[in-house]
């Protein structure tokens, strides 16, 4: 599968096989310990914001989109 | 504004289901998904894993087609939240369109849980709102794209057997190719004894 940001797509697939083999031997069978996929997450993530940003895809309500950000305090 | 709602049953426990519905995208019964991206993951502390997916879709629609509606692109953005619950076994969805809100607004939610009479059976309940924005005929194009609606979801469901039965081959596969390393150091053996 491909990602949004053509050029993230490796990064997204390093991402997913991360995550899947996490969900399905630990997290599904109830083993609380930590998270594998965070730095393969965070390249993905910062790679994808970009795309969604240049491509003014209109998520909402996810923490790192949107002009609220850029808003000054008032 | 149209509700439409169905339950199905799955002969696969929910374990095996939940882990085909996070993957499960591509597939060959839905084509015009041609992008999924993880936009935020985490873990509450109630140790349910919350996330929001991107979906990215193209209709491939003629320009036609298009030029009547008024678009330049045909692609359409749908943002899903999900949460998965070990403990309680249940895998909600609940996913929006992000892509002509003026025009139409579909809220879809799926939810997979146990049979609670076959724990080797999964349960997916699935609705779907929709409405149609200021234009009249508007209950009648409700009604069709509650059709739509329904065509994919056997469409949706057709396309998790098609990953279950992926994901079981992949194991299958696996575990022949353990077997067979395993099996090939113990007959060089064998002839080295004689």
């Amino acid at each position: 599968m491909n990602s949004v940001g053509e050029a993230c797509t490796d990064l997204k697939r390093d991402y997913d096989q991360c995550f899947n083999r996490w969900f399905a031997e630990k997290f599904l069978k109830g083993d609380r310990s930590g998270d594998p996929c965070t730095e393969t997450f965070r390249k993905y993530q910062l790679c994808v914001q970009k795309a969604i940003k240049e491509k003014d895809i209109p998520v909402d309500g996810v923490e790192f989109m949107g002009p609220n950000k850029d808003k000054p305090e008032s | 504004m149209k509700i439409w709602a169905s339950e199905h049953i799955f002969n696969h426990p929910w374990e095996t289901v939940t882990k085909a519905a996070m993957q499960k995208y591509p597939n060959p019964m839905n084509p015009s998904v041609f992008g999924v991206d993880v936009l935020d993951r985490n873990v509450d502390p109630e140790g349910r894993l919350h996330s929001t997916r991107l979906l990215s879709t193209e209709w491939g629609l003629p320009a036609i087609a298009k030029s009547i509606i008024g678009v330049t692109r045909s692609c359409t953005y749908v943002q899903e939240h999900s949460v998965v619950d070990p403990k309680q076994k249940t895998l909600e969805l609940q996913s929006t369109n992000i892509s002509f809100t003026n025009l139409v607004s579909v809220d879809e939610k799926l939810t997979y849980k146990p049979h609670p009479q076959d724990p080797d059976k999964t349960v997916l309940t699935q609705e779907a709102l929709i409405s149609v924005k200021g234009v009249s005929l508007s209950s009648y194009l409700e009604g069709l794209m509650a059709n739509t609606i329904s065509v994919n979801a056997s469409k949706g469901r057709e396309a998790m057997e098609w990953v279950i039965r992926r994901l079981n081959t992949e194991i299958e596969e696996l575990a022949a190719t353990a077997r067979g390393s395993i099996r090939a150091p113990m007959a060089a053996a064998t002839v080295a004894d004689k």
